[in-house]
């Protein structure tokens, strides 16, 4: 790493604090829009601890001013009390984490499909320009970004699982669930595919991708739109551009030319789309979880919105701007990797 | 005065008249101006193709009994029923009007707050900028279904909450484009003119910064809209929404739900019960996308020819 | 086709270029039968407002014209070797590529727009020097590993990296070498070699382009060094494989003074070592004198005057080049500058399309177009004030 990117990095890091401060402040400023008894059980790990509220009020400062509120709130964030989750009967934090693996499996598949179908076809839809081939990309991407997430997931379900009896919703069918759970299976990561692979238990991992084909479907099939869009008109931009004219005019090829010189150029706002689009993923495909009854962190929070469990929609908003911060720093950090003018601002 | 302003007029019409143009020459944009406008005239139209019953809410959908199972189209019920009877026709037919209702507040409310913090902040630079964009920073920042939830949330369910929702999370971008305008406009050579022979700041913003500002707003609303509405409906279908059996296309589809197995002969037999509202969703989410593509790709060159 | 000749010390000779940008405003005719001729060993200078159409005549000599452009009519003829000469325009992709970089190159009036600017630059002239001199360039590898087994260093990488250049000597697209090259770490040994030879190469090249400090410029970043030393690298990539031609587009415009006098000596001091002709395309006058020894004078897509440099300067014919020279800012004498503006390419105006500031307009000069024609030896004017009869 040269020093150029080590300074980079450091300076970067630096910032990660006043964001996460503004961040949290916007949390918490939402929170205030409760009344003081609903902001209470955002304080409550044990449903038994809530004897009295007033009680609460008290030893959380609650009636007192902005700054001390949020500070209170802020320590107890930090050391892992988000409060208990009335529709899941569990404190928030640990629904966050078991939940996190069934997310994250969804995310690993999808999001490759989705970076380098959207890069590859955002690629080939610039370089072949007002052809048959652009106008169908870019018709496809149109319909892609159209298309209501939740409208997709239940058409493909009508299809495949109400028509062809295949692909039905959840992660694993019932057979496997139970074997999965069975001190036979040993868990390391959550994420069942993997887990399938260590226990060198095909049946299962079969039957887990079995599961994953209609989400990961309907995700990249809704994201890939806007890859390819960045893609493309990235890729056109670097096309007109002076370099690329000087390129050719030393003789090279236009093969190298567009893979070497253009697409290196051209990729760098897809990164930066790519890692908050993951990071977007990551905090939850919530509608298409809950679509699929897939059961991460999405379809959690969904549901304890539905049923108005305020200390878990927050703890997952939270959990969502934590994502989204880590994601725009891993971004900013690539982005300065690739291109190295980036690295002097 | 006068003839500075005849100098930015003629281009600003002979530059409408050659994006109509543009507009024209592309089928796609074509389709996207025709699907809006047709869904436009399903709104305006409403009470006319499905009239409401006398002293209800017309939003409300009316239903003819409280059997679960959706019956087929026939001609009392042209799109059919869905779950708890409610006519699908009528639900999707008000469901537009609701839908250009949400787009066209939670875009017009977004904007009119853009442009007052995005001209403040472009305008006047310095600390006030500073302080707006650091807001508008952590707002963009944060995903936007996940915001609008937990405001959702604190607000209450329903449509408005999900309209005021819409607008907390939408305006910062609106706020960051307008800004961008100002800085762009205000350093170009006229505005110093037009200030060196004492025209009034208001004057100037009015005047000259927002009218060539429009462009890149009419590109970015209109392809806002297109999200907005889905994002509301998402919320709708999560069940933030309104209540059941009112016209609103992601109610509607999360009423489907449960019949995507259909009947033990007929898997599709439910067809109509989540594929109509959910065409009408997409259909007019997509009209509105392309015109939107269509905008962008004619006034990227425009912009850049500046 | 054999009835394009060129005279002996003719190096190139564009005859009759048109072409036409297709734009949604309209057809803009940007280059109108434009005729010159470059001679071997000189330097050509092009003189002419922005919007004149050098730049896009410089790019159609290398069949790089900008979209939505399109060469309507026209040839360029090229004088390869001793007896070959061939019509650029008429070639095909393949055929271009050996002559862009290698036998004609360009340099750009943007120093850091012409570089790429998330590679180095000691890569990008790697690039440039591996896309036309491979095969020297692996020879020297090969020779070089055999003297070090000759002395007795061996490493691991080379009995592979002698097995491959062979192979890339014999056969490119040989499959085994391709499987290879595919692996990253093999890959990596092999061209380990090969980049050493070429660190070497270039900065022995940097050396004579008078680069200060080549060991720390080829690992520099474009963004990382000043504009004049953007521009040396940009003349030492196109000098690289040793062009006959040398095609500057302003290359100096927009560097300051002194370091546009630096440049402007070194194009010179390396003509003369590498005996390449120089097309040299500026708006300064000042900067044609000091370095051309024709010039070719432009106007609104037209070659209007060609001569020997002197005598631009002391007999200039055509009233658009008497203009511009009277225009040069002279201390002491007040600011003189041409009536009129530059000409709407989309409608030109008809006959000659400088007549509607030309002092010496005639009635023949709003229909007509006047052609290049010789008045002395050396000395070519498109004009109705000069010639005979056919033309006058």
């Amino acid at each position: 790493m040269s020093v150029s990117l080590r300074v980079y990095v450091a300076r970067r890091l630096l910032l990660l604090i006043p964001t996460l401060i503004g961040m949290t402040l916007l949390i918490f400023a939402i929170t205030q829009l409760f009344d003081p008894i609903e902001r209470a059980s955002l304080y409550v790990t044990d449903p038994r601890q809530a004897r009295s509220v007033q009680d609460i009020i008290e030893k959380y400062g609650l009636d007192k001013p902005f700054y001390i509120q949020y500070f209170n709130w802020l320590m107890q964030m930090l050391s892992g009390n988000l409060g208990w989750s009335q529709s899941l009967h569990m404190r928030v934090l640990d629904a966050i984490i078991t939940r996190f693996p069934a997310t994250a499996e969804l995310v690993i598949f999808s999001v490759p499909l989705i970076i380098l179908g959207g890069i590859f076809l955002g690629k080939i839809s610039a370089v072949k320009r007002n052809t048959v081939i652009d106008h169908a990309c870019r018709v496809m991407a149109i319909i892609g970004w159209s298309l209501p997430s939740f409208w997709l997931g239940i058409m493909l379900l009508a299809i495949f699982y109400g028509g062809l009896s295949i692909f039905p919703p959840g992660r694993l069918s019932v057979w496997a669930e139970n074997l999965v759970r069975s001190g036979e299976f040993k868990t390391y990561t959550g994420l069942y595919t993997v887990d399938a692979i260590i226990n060198l238990n095909w049946p299962v991992f079969i039957d887990a991708i079995y599961h994953l084909i209609l989400p990961v479907i309907t995700l990249t099939t809704i994201n890939i739109a806007l890859i390819m869009r960045v893609m493309r008109s990235s890729m056109l931009e670097q096309l007109g551009r002076m370099y690329i004219t000087a390129a050719k005019a030393r003789g090279l090829d236009s093969k190298t030319v567009i893979n070497k010189h253009a697409t290196r150029n051209a990729l760098i706002p897809v990164v930066t789309l790519s890692g908050l689009l993951t990071a977007g993923m990551l905090s939850g495909a919530v509608i298409t979880e809950t679509v699929f009854e897939f059961k991460g962190v999405g379809y959690f929070a969904a549901r304890a919105a539905v049923q108005l469990d305020i200390p878990a929609v927050i703890g997952f908003a939270l959990f969502a701007g934590i994502l989204f911060v880590i994601a725009n720093l891993i971004v900013d950090i690539l982005y300065a990797y690739i291109d190295p003018r980036i690295r002097l601002r | 005065m006068k003839t500075s302003m005849e100098l930015k007029e003629s281009p600003r019409i002979k530059e409408f008249k050659f994006i109509l143009k543009r507009i024209r020459d592309n089928p796609l944009s074509i389709a996207g101006l025709v699907l809006v406008t047709l869904f436009g005239i399903i709104a305006l139209m409403a009470p006319i193709l499905a009239p409401p019953i006398e002293g209800r809410d017309p939003y409300v959908i009316p239903r003819s009994g409280y059997y679960p199972e959706p019956q087929p189209p026939s001609p009392e019920h042209p799109f059919g029923t869905t779950e708890g009877q409610y006519d699908l026709y009528y639900g999707v037919i008000w469901g537009t009007r609701a839908a250009y209702r949400i787009g066209v507040l939670v875009v017009g409310v977004s904007v009119i707050i853009g442009i007052l913090v995005g001209s403040l902040a472009g305008y006047y630079k310095g600390v006030i900028d500073e302080i707006l964009m650091r807001l508008t920073d952590i707002l963009l920042a944060f995903p936007g279904l996940i915001l609008a939830m937990a405001l959702v949330v604190a607000f209450g369910p329903g449509l408005d909450s999900i309209t005021l929702a819409l607008i907390l999370v939408g305006w910062p971008g609106y706020a960051r484009l307008v800004r961008g305008e100002f800085l762009r406009i205000s350093a170009e050579d006229f505005v110093e003119a037009a200030k060196s022979i004492g025209c009034s700041d208001l004057r100037i913003i009015m005047r000259h910064i927002l009218p060539n500002a429009i462009f890149s707003l009419l590109v970015y609303a209109s392809l806002d809209i297109g999200s907005i509405i889905l994002v509301a409906a998402a919320l709708s279908f999560l069940g933030l929404g309104p209540p059941e059996g009112y016209a609103d296309w992601g109610q509607l589809i999360s009423l489907s739900r449960n019949w995507i197995t259909g009947t033990a002969n007929n898997p599709f037999a439910y067809w109509h019960v989540y594929t109509i509202p959910g065409i009408f969703l997409f259909l007019f989410v997509m009209g509105w996308n392309l015109l939107g593509d269509a905008f962008r790709d004619v006034l990227d060159p425009m912009l850049r020819r500046r | 086709m054999n009835s394009d000749i060129l005279e002996v010390n003719e190096q190139l000779k564009v005859e009759d270029l048109t072409i036409r940008f297709y734009t949604y405003e309209g057809i803009v005719k940007a280059v109108e039968k434009a005729s010159l001729h470059l001679r071997r060993g000189e330097t050509l200078g092009i003189v002419g407002e922005t919007g004149s159409g050098k730049s896009v005549t410089a790019l159609t000599i290398l069949a790089l014209t900008p979209p939505p452009g399109r060469v309507e009519k026209g040839k360029i003829l090229f004088r390869r070797n001793e007896n070959s000469v061939i019509n650029i325009l008429s070639l095909n992709e393949l055929q271009l590529l050996r002559i862009r970089g290698r036998e004609i190159s360009m340099i750009f009036q943007e120093p850091n727009a012409a570089l790429n600017p998330v590679f180095r630059v000691g890569n990008q002239i790697s690039e440039a020097i591996l896309s036309h001199r491979k095969e020297e360039i692996v020879k020297k590898a090969i020779t070089t590993i055999e003297r070090e087994l000759e002395e007795g260093r061996v490493s691991i990488c080379s009995k592979l990296q002698l097995w491959a250049y062979n192979k890339m000597l014999e056969n490119e697209k040989n499959l085994m070498l391709r499987i290879i090259q595919s692996v990253p770490i093999l890959r990596g040994y092999i061209k380990k070699k090969l980049n050493q030879v070429l660190r070497e190469e270039i900065i022995a090249l940097l050396k004579l382009m008078e680069i200060p400090d080549p060991e720390r410029i080829f690992d520099a970043y474009p963004h990382e060094l000043s504009g004049g030393m953007q521009q040396r690298i940009v003349i030492a990539i196109a000098l690289a494989c040793s062009p006959t031609i040398l095609i500057a587009d302003e290359p100096t415009t927009n560097l300051d003074v002194t370091v546009q006098a630096q440049i402007l000596d070194l194009i010179n001091r390396l003509k003369e070592k590498f005996g390449t002709s120089v097309i040299y395309i500026t708006h300064d006058m000042g900067v044609i004198a000091e370095i051309s020894q024709r010039v070719a004078v432009m106007y609104a897509g037209s070659i209007v005057e060609v001569a020997p440099v002197k005598e631009i300067f002391k007999q200039p014919l055509h009233p658009y080049t008497k203009a511009l020279l009277e225009s040069i800012p002279r201390p002491g004498s007040p600011l003189k500058s041409i009536p009129g503006s530059v000409p709407n390419l989309i409608n030109p105006p008809a006959g000659c399309r400088f007549h509607p500031r030309c002092p010496y307009v005639m009635d023949k000069c709003r229909s007509v177009v006047p052609e290049l024609i010789q008045v002395s030896r050396d000395h070519y004017v498109a004009c109705f004030l000069y010639g005979d009869g056919e033309n006058g």
